[in-house]
């Protein structure tokens, strides 16, 4: 008997460890909070889908944190090597309603410069191809002068629809006037409008070059909250 | 059934049978020697429809989608089928040892019950000669696919050289964290996220990688090559079937590994040429 | 000089050196406090040293990564290992010898742990039973972190619907657990069974380099920090085998993957030379090598094998650490480097250490298999020739995880050929342990289970390996969970359940107590089924084609990670009970007298515990070491010889 229960103790311990250490990091990697785009009571016509309502979101791409835009998250060890490097804000999380036209405002106040594949120059998945640059209707930029890219991809889930989408946000000028956070003061405004399908989910991330180590793509580009997130339809 | 039973067998009388023939008949006289083998049969039966199982499980998203799927599935059944007879062997002497010959759960060790036998020269050969012979018999199986499978990828005339409809189509993959994407240099510039293939002409793949080593999976094709930075692979393959299939990153390659997913679609000749023109890639050359 | 007294030794006269101060003299103050001590003030230092030298906010020019981060965990590392070292007084011996003062006799039994109690097991002690009882719990630590980190790895597999954890984590966590249990997977059996065992087998009073054991084992203490260090600096992000260029993406707790490897490496490659040289020069007279165990052997093998396979391991750390903290590109493509290159240097390593792994445990089972079915080892030169043949073959195979890289597809045909061909050895082996059950009457304790165990997993781990070993099938299973289920039923199918098996049956010698049968047999079944849930359910995820290292996956694979997640959580529970036995009856089992299992082997003649120096007179081998059994009932001739001619007329 006494051996049962010490070997019980041992397992109940050793579950109980488990658990713990998987409760402890899995809230030390919660994802950042969900920032869903807001219906806004229209509905647009769309050439194949019909008529769907129209949502809208704004999304920011700040070079870094500054005292006006503070960081995504402070992990308990991730700001030993992500402060200073840009993120996308408020959020990485994203839900957009299922069967709608949703409309994505970026702010893009970082600067930019060569991307290694010019598809990313491009825009795709949207509902003509084209994105609207600070006013103008564009169908890609310069593959030298791209700031940042909102790319969306596949899920492996096949019982979900084929979704992509991918922007690619122009830089701004390396010698842009800024303000005093250092932020460029006339920001590139980018708006793209695109229809969804049923429900799925998606992971998105940044396609340009834009974080540390090897090819620019670690950091940051690695990290959930600052150049990539998940990105949901619902219905 | 255990050895301490002495055989009762007398000897034969003389017959125009070889030696060996005889040597056999009496190690089968003895009731383990049997039972091993029966078992062995009925293990081997057992484990038979895994053939067919494993293919079951392979073709679960869908069946072959070319000759070389094809042949990469003839492998694994065959292989199954010869590695079933030995597998079916030790199992059986796993077993018969575990509840056929004798069984002692005391507390102290018994002592010297079993018969000393320090080898035995037939079983040594025997098993030598058979595990050597089936090991060859696979990597000569292994060889001859390798070299069809080869040949079914590249062909045996080159891109150049073939006229018309039946020149193959060739699409630069690129990988780059953590999105494919498929670039076909035969029209202009035309560049996707998803690979469309005409169906039953042969394609080539130019692979590299913009980063990180990544692995292009075309599942369903039996494709699969290593994206590396710095270097381009080749690969190729004819699709022989109409439809939709995966295509898979199968090295880890950073946070969105499990997501460097997209699709193949197989669609006929006719498709692909309107395809190409609505993505502005102007015509197939 | 003459004053000194000559040590009276085994009854032979040594002349002493002088003698200064009291026996083992800064040794008596060193053990592992100090060391930890040594170790974290030493990594302070240098941390703060570093940061005060790299200018704040400097990036490297290459790769715009902030340096600080990395020079001042690369010196943390540095400093911990050294400062470690230093404190359990690894570099007291050069110092005495550069001060010219040597041990004298009593030094080096205070060296050994004479009369020191339990504080021998916390300090820098030579004796070989010592060393052999920390691996042990050294392993057994490594190995409950590593399965920690399964638990949680298929915890996130087995929650199909969402992430668990953060993809950067969930990779950061598969990397590691991959290095911990393969490193735990290395010593689990020549390291606790290596050490304390072979010495003793052989019929020698320790090793030959005593304190090169104990350097061994303190280099792997020092190892283990680093690599728990790296988890909470990003991980290591890109799998267990850290390939490049992913590996320099990493967050900076790369480093701490790299600096364990070197640290690692040079255990190994220590306690690999020791072992070989113990077992080359220190066999008792008589024992020839017809009348060497298998066992030796096999950790004879692994040794070899370590000392070939480690090097390429710590080369391609040292290049890698050295691309990532100084600009170098050896393996940076952008800059001319290449990534075959490193791939190469990699698996020169990675395929060897299977069989590093592979051939103690399946020696140790090929000893307990002759003790418990009261029968001689089958075909002792088969066995030989088996573990030869491996040895032979084992550097001509790494390709074979290199047949989809691209890298020289023309070698393919070559490396699928030697790959093929090294089943045969391997075949050799599987004859010999089928041939020592059959006709055996079997005494069926633990250990015995526990071979069952591993003679049914490594069948389908080696039938699956012929599969992955063929190209046209590997283009299919490459990089699937295929592959991971092979290993698992490969590496911890025949690893873990023959260190299980092996622990099992040294566990009498090792402390005295036996392992309680009962608690320990509930938790090996219960380990066996879980196993067998968990990794055939994986084969079926990998032929449905899952890749691996994935968080997330396609509905059609959920079922079979479902029945993975639970023979994982049995594996678990089945685990803790095994280690709810060892810890029980470590502390409360019966005692049991030197020689429990009447083996006729060497160790087993000594008393338990074996007292300091293991033989008060050197034994003399007269005979093979498994002269079990009673003539054979079947074979009357037989009854006229007896002995060594038994071999000769064998077939029958």
């Amino acid at each position: 008997m006494k051996k049962f229960l010490v070997i019980l103790a041992t397992v109940l311990a050793g579950v109980l460890f488990v658990g713990g250490i998987g409760a402890v990091s899995s809230i030390s990697q919660e994802e950042p909070p969900v920032l869903a785009a807001t219906l806004d009571g229209t509905t647009i016509d769309t050439p194949n889908n019909g008529t769907l309502p129209h949502a809208t979101l704004d999304l920011s791409v700040y070079p870094n944190s500054s005292d006006a835009v503070p960081p995504p998250k402070e992990g308990p060890y991730q700001s030993a090597w992500l402060s200073g490097q840009p993120f996308y804000h408020p959020s990485t999380t994203i839900q957009v309603p299922a069967n709608s036209v949703v409309t994505i405002n970026f702010t893009q106040y970082d600067s930019g410069g060569q991307i290694y594949n010019p598809f990313f120059a491009h825009v795709h998945g949207t509902m003509d191809g084209t994105m609207d640059w600070n006013g103008k209707s564009v169908k890609n930029v310069k593959s030298d002068s791209v700031g940042h890219t909102f790319t969306v991809h596949q899920f492996p889930e096949a019982s979900q629809p084929y979704f992509f989408l991918s922007i690619p946000l122009p830089m701004n000028a390396a010698n842009a006037k800024t303000d005093k956070s250092g932020y460029p003061v006339d920001p590139q405004k980018i708006s793209v409008t695109f229809v969804t399908g049923e429900a799925g989910t998606y992971v998105w991330n940044c396609e340009f070059p834009c974080g540390d180590e090897y090819q620019e793509f670690g950091g940051p580009m690695q990290t959930r909250g600052w150049m990539a997130g998940t990105f949901e339809v619902v219905a | 059934m255990t050895m301490t039973e002495v055989p009762q067998e007398q000897p034969e009388s003389p017959t125009n049978r070889p030696p060996s023939m005889h040597r056999f008949k009496n190690w089968m006289r003895r009731p383990y020697a049997r039972h091993v083998m029966i078992w062995t049969v009925v293990i081997g039966f057992l484990l038979l429809p895994l053939c067919w199982l494993l293919l079951a499980a392979m073709n679960q998203t869908g069946a072959p989608a070319s000759e070389i799927m094809q042949d990469i599935e003839t492998t694994v059944f065959v292989f199954t089928l010869v590695s079933i007879p030995i597998t079916a062997f030790v199992f059986a002497v796993l077993l018969y040892s575990l509840i056929g010959w004798k069984r002692i759960s005391s507390d102290e060790p018994p002592m010297q019950e079993s018969p000393a036998v320090f080898t035995n020269r037939i079983g040594v050969v025997l098993w030598t000669v058979v595990t050597s012979a089936l090991a060859m018999f696979l990597a000569v199986w292994g060889m001859i696919e390798l070299a069809q499978i080869t040949a079914n990828s590249y062909g045996t005339i080159s891109a150049n050289e073939q006229p018309g409809e039946n020149q193959s189509v060739i699409v630069n993959v690129t990988g780059q964290q953590w999105v494919w994407t498929f670039a076909y240099p035969q029209t202009d510039g035309l560049v996707s996220d998803v690979l469309y293939l005409p169906v039953d002409k042969p394609v080539y793949f130019n692979v590299t990688s913009k980063d990180v080593i990544h692995n292009f999976w075309a599942v369903e094709l039996g494709v699969k090559i290593d994206a590396n930075p710095g270097a381009v692979t080749t690969a190729g393959v004819t699709p022989n079937k109409l439809g939709t299939f995966n295509i898979r990153c199968a090295e880890l390659c950073g946070m969105h590994h499990a997501y460097m997913e997209t699709e193949v679609r197989v669609v006929t000749q006719e498709q692909f040429d309107s395809w190409v023109r609505e993505m502005g890639g102007g015509r197939t050359s | 000089m003459s004053s000194v007294a000559p040590a009276l030794v085994h009854s032979a006269e040594v002349p002493q050196p002088a003698q200064h101060g009291k026996p083992g003299g800064i040794m008596r103050r060193l053990n592992f406090g100090t060391g930890l001590l040594g170790g974290i003030g030493l990594a302070t230092i240098a941390g703060v040293v570093t940061s005060q030298f790299v200018p704040s906010g400097y990036s490297s020019p290459v790769t715009f990564a902030p340096m600080e981060g990395e020079y001042v965990y690369l010196a943390v590392l540095l400093g911990w290992v050294i400062g470690f070292m230093a404190g359990m007084g690894a570099f007291v011996g050069p110092m005495r010898w550069l001060l010219g003062r040597e041990n004298t006799h009593v030094d080096a039994e205070y060296m050994a742990g004479k009369d020191l109690g339990r504080s021998r097991y916390w300090k820098y002690t030579t004796d070989h039973k010592v060393v052999g009882i920390q691996y042990l719990i050294v392993t057994l630590i490594v190995f409950a972190f590593g399965g920690l980190l399964a638990m949680l790895i298929r915890t996130e597999l087995g929650v199909t619907w969402a992430e668990v954890f953060s993809p950067a984590f969930y990779n950061s966590i598969i990397g590691t657990h991959g290095i911990a249990m393969i490193i735990a997977m290395i010593i689990a059996v020549s390291g606790p069974l290596g050490n304390f065992i072979v010495p003793m087998m052989i019929g020698a009073r320790d090793m030959a380099y005593p304190r090169l054991n104990a350097l061994s084992i303190w280099l792997l203490v020092a190892a283990v920090p680093c690599l728990v260090s790296s988890l909470f600096l990003g991980g290591i992000q890109d799998g267990w085998s850290a390939y490049q260029p992913l590996a320099s993406q990493a967050p900076i707790g790369m480093l701490g993957y790299q600096m364990t490897i070197i640290v690692f490496a040079l255990s190994t490659g220590v306690a690999s030379v020791n072992l070989m040289t113990t077992i080359l020069t220190m066999r008792a007279k008589g024992m020839s090598w017809s009348r060497t165990p298998i066992f030796v052997y096999g950790i004879f093998a692994a040794a070899l094998m370590g000392l070939y396979a480690f090097p390429f391991y710590q080369y391609s750390q040292i290049l890698s650490l050295s691309d990532r903290v100084f600009n170098t590109s050896f393996f940076n493509p952008l800059e001319g480097g290449s990534v075959w290159l490193y791939e190469n240097l990699f698996w020169l390593l990675g395929h060897p250490e299977v069989y590093v792994i592979l051939i103690p445990t399946t020696a140790v089972l090929m000893e307990i298999l002759p003790v418990f079915m009261r029968k001689p080892l089958f075909s002792f030169n088969f066995a030989v020739a088996g573990i030869v043949g491996v040895v032979a073959l084992r550097g001509l195979v790494w390709a074979h995880h290199m047949y989809m890289t691209g890298w020289a597809p023309a070698v393919n045909y070559p490396f699928m050929l030697s790959t093929e061909m090294i089943s045969i050895p391997v075949g050799f082996l599987v004859l010999v342990v089928i041939g020592t059950l059959w006709r055996g009457t079997s005494w069926s304790r633990l250990p015995l289970m526990a071979v069952y165990a591993v003679i049914f997993n490594k069948m389908i781990g080696g039938v699956t390996g012929i599969y992955l070993s063929d190209v046209p099938a590997d283009q299919y299973f490459h990089g699937s969970m295929f592959v991971v289920a092979h290993f698992h039923y490969m590496l911890m199918g025949a690893g873990f359940f023959g260190a299980m098996g092996g622990i099992a049956f040294y566990f009498p010698k090792m402390t005295g107590k036996i392992l309680d049968e009962r608690y320990g047999a509930i938790g090996l079944w219960t380990v066996f089924i879980g196993f067998q849930l968990t990794f055939g359910s994986m084969f079926v995820a990998g032929l449905q084609g899952q890749p691996r290292r994935v968080l997330q996956f396609d509905e059609q694979f959920a079922i079979s990670n479902w029945i993975s997640t639970i023979g994982a959580y049995t594996i678990g529970v089945g685990t803790l009970i095994f280690l709810g036995a060892i810890i029980f009856s470590w502390k409360d089992g019966p005692m049991v007298s030197g020689n429990p299992w009447a083996s006729k082997s060497l160790e087993w003649q000594t008393p338990t515990p074996v007292p300091l120096e293991n033989f008060a007179v050197l034994p003399v081998v007269t005979e093979r070491p498994y002269n079990y059994g009673v003539p054979d009932p079947y074979d009357e001739e037989l009854r006229a010889h007896d002995g060594d001619e038994l071999e000769s007329a064998g077939a029958r």
